[in-house]
């Protein structure tokens, strides 16, 4: 029986893994020289969720019909929801493995809360609400599940914007270490054909953490107390790899893979204040300074585009006999779209260099384009800066953000480390796309990729 | 959750094969146990050397029937995938079996015969094969079946929705999804995590 386990670290960048920190993961060193390490292309956005789902099925994030964490319900002003597991209708690498009489060990996989049946075990991911929720399939392993894990698992960190950061990298090592105890008890009470965890500790680290280690951030203060707690948490995950590692029998194949990397932030733009200014968005009264944006400030009559933000950004725009006060006339939809398009890749920092930000019409790069996607997908300046939801104050651009932390925005590449026989593969590549990786493994597992995935196969 | 049975019967080219199939696939995912029983197999190992008078195909029936018996009582999914035309021996195995969901795949015969994936058809027509059912063998048509797939008039995967979300409704399969949202008090939890993470 061909056996498969991945090893998911969310947000481990190549800069780091493959550069920087190389020499102190020997475990993970280890892996890739036996067989391959390479760059791996995310999903437009580079974001958690869609990421990782669109690696387990091999479909875009039009193809799956949620383009974030939060997508448009209707063309109501107000009706986002959180794609969870039962917006995935695409199918996983585990539901083949299923097909075809494996079972599956499937752990903090995003998207997997609510979990659903299968054969094998899931435990949910960071989307579950918290721990009195059902986020185990089968639903007895939750007790199992705490007590294997020191007594309570943690999903993911409460509190992450904490000024207290000695607790939260406590809690982040805590976190980790509790999954991989637990994880490697289920690992042991079966076969399992294929075996994921994903790990959430580096993109959290990441996030919190960026500005002490990386020498170029606007805010690193030289000798601070956490310059090392990136390095010396790459270095405690690479040893959980190694633990992991040795209950493993040879035959078993291992690879280790992020959804999308981190780099430095340099500071948000203030989307809507811009769309303001562009003479696009219009709020019923100016606020008297610098305010967070809410849906309740528009006056829609006079608004033709408004965003949501986060690591990247989303515009909408009120079109007429589309959004219930619409302004855009259908007709001039494509016009417009060109226009706001033109304009955003026209921004630039405060010394009027053009920050290069990344614009993209969902139609142009999905193959399909289901439920509501946002009208626009931004990158600004090719994710060195993030989006913020800040309104008033004239300001586009700030650096000290009112909604989340300011360290680390996401990168476009993500790490992909394999054990396999580099003989095996059709070419040994440094740069690869996360849809190749569900083909990838199914064919490793005997089973023939689906037709409809859009990714290839690595092996031969 | 428990075994049970899930017979299909219909003529030739009525769809039988293909709906088990698929319906094997997705209770393998639903993490059930399965297995399918189909009558051209079964032909070629459990009921080698049979033919197709009345009395072969009974035995035939009733073999597949007493496999699936076994299954059932063992938490499997036994799916069956036979012409089994007589009522009688039909009756016999839900009898025997207990928990046991009939599926008529239901096609008129001009249908099939244009159909004919198989050229069957055209061979009995032409008297090239005796005993060919629906053409000069009877077919029984079930009087109560739990589900009928009308598979001329539906597309696979309308007969194949129909059948599972039947299983469900009944209670013989877990549901594939929870189709419950977030409530708004889970939802403020994950948007304050999320904030706080910057995500949005």
């Amino acid at each position: 029986m061909e056996k498969i386990l991945i090893v998911g670290l969310d947000c481990a960048t190549p800069q780091l893994v493959f550069e920087q920190f190389a020499s102190d993961l020997p475990n993970l060193a280890g892996l890739w020289q036996k067989g391959i390490k390479a760059r791996m292309v995310s999903t437009i956005p580079p974001i958690t969720v869609p990421a990782w789902t669109s690696m387990m099925t091999s479909k875009d994030p039009g193809q799956l019909g949620f383009y974030g964490f939060r997508n448009r319900g209707g063309y109501d002003y107000e009706n986002l929801y959180f794609a969870n597991a039962n917006y995935v209708k695409e199918k996983t690498i585990w539901n083949y493995a299923n097909r075809h009489r494996m079972a599956a060990l499937c752990f903090g996989i995003p998207q997997t809360y609510p979990p659903k049946p299968m054969n094998g075990i899931t435990v949910g991911c960071f989307l579950t609400p918290d721990k009195n929720a059902d986020y185990t399939f089968p639903g007895e392993i939750k007790a199992e599940l705490d007590k294997v894990a020191d007594g309570d698992y943690i999903i993911d960190i409460k509190d992450f914007r904490t000024d207290n950061k000695d607790w939260l990298l406590e809690q982040i090592y805590i976190m980790t270490e509790r999954r991989f105890k637990a994880f490697r008890h289920f690992y042991k009470k079966d076969e399992w054909p294929f075996a994921m965890m994903v790990e959430m500790g580096i993109d959290r680290i990441h996030h919190g953490f960026w500005r002490f280690f990386d020498q170029g951030h606007r805010l690193f203060e030289p000798g601070n107390k956490y310059e090392n707690a990136i390095r010396d948490y790459y270095i405690f995950v690479d040893q959980k790899i190694g633990e992991l590692l040795n209950e493993l029998d040879a035959q078993t194949s291992v690879m280790v893979v992020s959804d999308h990397g981190a780099k430095r932030m340099e500071g948000a733009i203030c989307v809507n204040e811009w769309l303001k200014k562009m003479g696009w968005l219009k709020l019923k009264s100016e606020p008297k300074e610098q305010t967070r944006f809410k849906m309740e400030m528009v006056d829609w009559e006079h608004t033709a585009a408004w965003s949501e933000g986060g690591y990247y950004a989303r515009v909408f725009f009120n079109v007429q006999g589309r959004e219930p006060q619409g302004v855009v006339p259908q007709n001039d939809y494509e016009k417009f779209r060109d226009e706001v398009k033109a304009a955003l890749e026209a921004i630039a920092d405060e010394s009027g260099k053009n920050i290069g930000t990344l614009v993209f019409k969902p139609q142009d790069i999905y193959k399909e384009v289901k439920n509501i996607p946002p009208d626009l997908i931004v990158h600004f300046g090719n994710l060195d800066w993030r989006s913020a939801g800040s309104v008033g104050g004239g300001k586009i651009h700030i650096y000290e953000n009112d909604t989340g932390p300011d360290d680390a925005n996401h990168a476009q590449e993500a790490i992909f480390i394999w054990n396999i026989e580099p003989g095996r593969l059709i070419e040994k590549k440094d740069l690869i796309s996360i849809y190749d990786l569900a083909p990838t493994v199914l064919k490793y597992l005997g089973i023939s990729p689906p037709q409809d995935m859009i990714g290839k196969s690595l092996l031969k | 959750m428990k075994g049970f049975t899930l017979w299909f019967t219909g003529l030739s080219g009525s769809g039988k094969s293909t709906l088990a199939h698929r319906i094997e696939e997705i209770l393998l995912e639903r993490g059930m146990k399965v297995e399918v029983l189909d009558g051209d197999v079964v032909r070629q190992n459990l009921s080698k050397g049979l033919g197709y008078s009345k009395e072969d195909r009974d035995i035939n029936i009733r073999r597949i029937g007493w496999v699936c018996h076994i299954l059932t009582r063992n938490e499997v999914v036994a799916i069956a995938a036979a012409i089994s035309p007589y009522k009688e021996i039909r009756n016999e195995n839900r009898r025997l079996i207990g928990r046991f969901v009939e599926v008529y795949c239901k096609c008129p015969i001009e249908c099939l015969k244009g159909r004919d994936p198989k050229g069957l058809y055209e061979k009995a027509i032409r008297g090239e094969i005796k005993n060919f059912t629906g053409v000069n063998d009877p077919y029984e048509p079930p009087e109560h079946p739990e589900i009928i797939a009308e598979t001329d008039k539906e597309s696979v995967d309308e007969s194949v929705n129909k059948i599972i979300r039947t299983l469900e409704l009944m209670g013989c399969i877990p549901a594939g999804e929870d189709s419950e949202d977030y409530t708004a008090e889970e939802e403020e939890k994950i948007k304050k995590r999320l904030k706080d993470l910057g995500y949005i």
